[in-house]
């Protein structure tokens, strides 16, 4: 058997996949960010490759060839080009930018032979052409229409394309500066959060708001077309010179200079993330409808950052114009070492692509897993006390037990998940019931920003008794409404009007799952099928039969600022940071006050940067 | 001993080596098929092949070659030979073997002179381990730390007990190192790793050869197998900074004493050119390569064959 390597470094998010060039399984995939222990670590990804190897269990000899995410020489000439355009202005960004094109990108192929041990055939795949792959062959399609949206690739901020079998055409691009991405990204910076990593918190701050500013941005920053296409306003932006997002105009625009970090989230920030995501929307559902339009294909496929936005998938899943909507859980640049890998897979290597009723990302668990021996062998070394329960349902039933009498549950079980969304096999898990878990959570678990909401994981086949939302969303990439008849009478308007702060009104109940309830009765859905994770949705199946309830909160296994928790150590370290209860490994659980005395460890605040 | 059944690509110099351990936590196979001959290794991380994946190690690639065999690796990482005695005690005495291979990596009789080993613990200090060790007395092997305490001591904890630092003069080896002149030093000064090897009577030599003749005659009242001691030369032997006829010396007298077939690979192993014994360890770490792996196990092969022939 051979394989194909996908790499994916330099910018953010570094990682790497590694797929068979027989039929295009995804034998393991993983973000460098893990190993490393550094937040978007976009350094080259030797832990993520050497882990690559390992559960392929293969000699570099099996690797037929090593695909990089995007086009170096298309990307250098971009830079060149956007220094030119804004020249002698962004001097520093053009040395910054040129630096990483020049500098690191060009060790790449020694990087890989230290790494491998060999030297392998080293290939390009676009950086698009690489998204769209993750999109595509992953997908349960024969047929698709592909839209990829991101902050920028080599030239393309977004394309469109069509997957049929093993092949791919890319039909149109938008290029840079003119990007949906970067647009968001400007807000994002705009309101006070940071570039790369604050755009999912403005995601969550938006239904705070009210799209006051919609109108404002469409008359001044961006021109949408009939078709989707569209072009920035470049006097309002700062990003092609540099360090900057936004301009002097921008701030005039909105009244006033941006937010500065971690002050307090004011109105004016909220009605902004209303507004950006008004529009986002609506670019991308006038996008997704030239996409069908011309390659009349009822399914569609999305990747790239944008395509994290599961508001925006969410709504575009409600209006019916496609039959089937897949989107890739790793959509942003990590995602782009397992398109790289795809596409050189089916292209080069002709592996065939199987089409099932379900997708092939195997519910993005491709990443590393630990054995209960080796969780035994941690625990007894570390002095800790540990209950052992080998059954599976009784471990289930003990958990969900614990759970429904408001314990926080840490839990790590089986393989590592392949993008930025926790998905039961590194989570934290709560009660949803609970009125006052969301902020108990929030600022004394994960310490972060109590506006931000959790998610619930449910049983595939409960979902529409909660939410309004059939299908599956195995991904947590789609928002959907709660049911009416669940939802509570919710006084709202007060919070708007300045009478009452965010936290009294993020503990107001809101339906009968409050702590999944998003202040618009949304919810960012995981579906679980135990096809996927068997013994997930065994949980989710102890906790219904418990408590009536079929879903769990299900939040990220980490603090604030650390990269979600990889292995057994890092599982342990992140439970006696917090005020977790109970933690899961694999096998045994671990009860925090019957655990020895710890030395208070308040080191995540300076070891990991808030993001 | 590592975890049981596990899988795993040790990042290294080299790139990297996959490492698989069976149920016992050796790097082995489970298997054993009881038409075929079974041969037992024991050894360090030379022979459990710290460096190399399973299938290149020298025990793998014999195994390659006689078909009719089946290699059992029992060799353990940073392990001295009374450890290695006390592992074939405790999980292959009854195994069935018709060859038991002892391969005692000459640096190894340093190593059964410490009760401490060095390592790091969780927040990458050094600490000392207990190991089990033997101590001769009126020429009677005497068992310490028996059971094997299991806290680290620090090394002011330690006090004046035996501890094996890895080699002689730890403190200007590390600089040697750093310097990148290490060998060219070791060259210039004639330096000879293993000095317990000089005379038959020196405390280390008495211990290792008390060790062997304990172990082999055990082996020798429960099996009717044969049984070849394996002297693994240290680079400097192979590369000819050190003189290893010391050594080579001690062990031949134990063959004769014994009647112990000494397969010594030395001879076979300087016939190859400088640049070829020099790719046969890595650029910085000491153990064997691929090729280094190989080329032991073309330098035992024949007595291998012979043994084997016997025993069937």
């Amino acid at each position: 058997m051979s394989y194909v390597l996908g790499v994916s470094a330099f910018y953010h998010d570094s990682a790497a996949a590694i797929v068979s060039t027989d039929d295009g399984e995804i034998i393991a995939a993983a973000q460098e960010e893990r190993f490393s222990r550094k937040k978007h670590d976009p350094r080259f990804p030797a832990g993520a490759i050497n882990y690559c190897l390992e559960e392929a269990f293969i000699e570099p000899e099996s690797i037929d060839a090593v695909v990089f995410y995007d086009n170096s020489a298309l990307t250098i000439d971009r830079v060149v080009r956007n220094f030119m355009s804004v020249a002698p202005r962004g001097r520093d960004g053009f040395v910054t930018a040129i630096r990483s094109v020049l500098g690191d990108k060009l060790e790449l192929p020694e990087l890989l032979s230290q790494t491998l041990g060999a030297d392998r055939p080293f290939w390009f795949v676009d950086h698009h052409l690489s998204h769209a792959s993750s999109a595509f062959y992953p997908a349960p399609f024969e047929d698709a229409a592909i839209l990829t949206i991101d902050g920028v690739g080599e030239h393309a901020t977004l394309s469109i394309g069509h997957g049929t079998g093993r092949k791919i055409e890319m039909l149109k691009e938008i290029n840079y500066p003119h990007s949906l991405g970067l647009l968001y990204s400007a807000v994002t910076a705009y309101c006070g959060f940071k570039v790369n990593s604050g755009e999912y918190k403005l995601m969550g701050l938006a239904p705070y708001g009210e799209p006051v500013y919609a109108q404002t941005i469409e008359d001044h920053l961006i021109d949408i077309r009939p078709d989707g296409s569209f072009r920035l306003n470049m006097d309002y932006f700062a990003y092609p010179e540099g360090a900057e997002m936004t301009g002097s105009r921008f701030h005039e625009l909105f009244g006033g200079p941006p937010r500065a970090q971690e002050s307090r989230i004011r109105i004016r920030d909220m009605d902004l993330a209303a507004s950006i995501q008004a529009v986002t929307e609506k670019v991308v559902l006038r996008l997704a409808k030239h996409a069908r339009e011309i390659t009349g294909s009822r399914n569609l496929v999305m990747a790239g950052g944008v395509a994290l936005n599961c508001v925006a998938n969410g709504h575009l899943h409600r209006t019916g114009l496609f039959d089937g909507i897949w989107v890739q859980p790793a959509a942003g640049d990590a995602g782009g070492a397992l398109g790289a890998a795809l596409y050189a897979a089916h292209t080069a290597f002709d592996a065939l692509r199987p089409v099932g009723d379900r997708d092939r990302q195997k519910g993005s668990y491709l990443g590393p897993r630990f054995t209960p021996a080796e969780v035994e062998s941690l625990v007894d070394r570390l002095g800790l006390v540990a209950e052992h329960i080998p059954d599976s349902a009784a471990r289930a039933m003990r958990i969900a037990g614990e759970i429904a009498e408001g314990k926080v549950v840490g839990r790590l079980a089986g393989r590592m998940e392949y993008g930025p969304r926790a998905l039961g096999a590194r989570s934290i898990l709560g009660d949803p019931r609970d009125t006052k878990m969301q902020s108990r959570m929030n600022l004394s678990i994960k310490y972060r920003e109590s506006f931000r909401p959790f998610a619930p994981a449910i049983m595939h086949d409960r979902v529409a008794e909660v939410f309004e939302h059939e299908d599956e969303s195995p991904y947590m990439l789609m928002v959907a409404p709660v049911r009416a008849e669940r939802r509570l009478p919710f006084g709202w308007e007060d919070f708007r009007r300045g009478g009452a702060d965010m936290l009294d009104a993020v503990n107001r109940p809101r339906s009968d799952v409050p702590a999944v309830t998003h202040v618009d009765y949304s919810a960012r859905l995981q579906t679980v099928h135990p096809e996927d994770n068997p013994e997930f949705y065994k949980l989710l199946d102890a906790f219904e039969k418990l408590t009536g309830c079929p879903l769990l909160i299900n939040t990220s296994f980490n603090v604030r600022g650390e990269p979600i928790v990889m292995t057994p150590e890092d599982a342990i370290r992140c439970f006696f940071r917090t005020e977790m209860d109970i933690l899961v490994l694999e096998e045994h659980i671990l009860f925090k006050d019957a655990q020895p005395k710890q030395e208070d460890d308040d080191e995540w605040r300076s070891e990991f940067e808030l993001d | 001993m590592f975890l049981p059944k596990l899988r795993a690509r040790v990042a290294h110099e080299s790139g990297g080596y996959l490492l698989e351990t069976n149920e016992l936590g050796f790097r082995s196979a489970s298997e054993v098929k009881i038409e075929k001959q079974q041969v037992l290794v024991f050894g360090d991380s030379f022979t459990a092949g710290d460096g190399v994946s399973n299938g290149k190690r020298w025990s793998d690639t014999l195994a390659r070659e006689f078909d009719r065999a089946e290699f059992h690796n029992f060799a353990l990482p940073g392990s001295g030979t009374d450890q290695q005695y006390l592992i074939w005690r405790k999980f292959a005495r009854d195994r069935q073997s018709d060859l038991i291979v002892i391969a005692v990596l000459v640096e190894n009789i340093r190593r059964i002179m410490s009760a401490w080993r060095p390592a790091s613990n969780e927040e990458g200090q050094t600490v000392f381990r207990a190991k089990p060790y033997f101590e001769l007395k009126d020429g009677l092997l005497v068992r310490g730390h028996d059971p094997v305490p299991i806290e680290s001591v620090t090394a002011s904890e330690l006090g004046e007990a035996s501890v094996d630092l890895g080699g002689r003069f730890p403190t200007l080896r590390r600089m040697l190192n750093r310097l990148e002149v290490k060998d060219l030093v070791q060259s210039l000064t004639g330096y000879q790793p293993v000095p317990d090897y000089d005379h038959p009577d020196t405390p280390g030599w008495q211990l290792m050869r008390a060790i062997l003749v304990k172990w082999l005659g055990e082996i020798r009242t429960i099996h009717d197998c044969a049984v070849a001691v394996v002297p693994l030369p240290l680079y400097q032997h192979v590369e000819g900074t050190a003189d290893p006829k010391a050594y080579q010396a001690r062990f031949s007298e134990l063959g004769a004493d014994l009647n112990v077939h000494i397969l010594d690979p030395l001879p076979a192993l300087q016939g190859y050119s400088q640049l070829e014994r020099r790719g046969f360890r890595f650029e910085r770490d000491v153990h064997l390569t691929q090729a280094g792996h190989a080329a032991v196990a073309e330098a035992l092969a024949p007595r291998i064959r012979d043994l084997l022939e016997c025993a069937s």
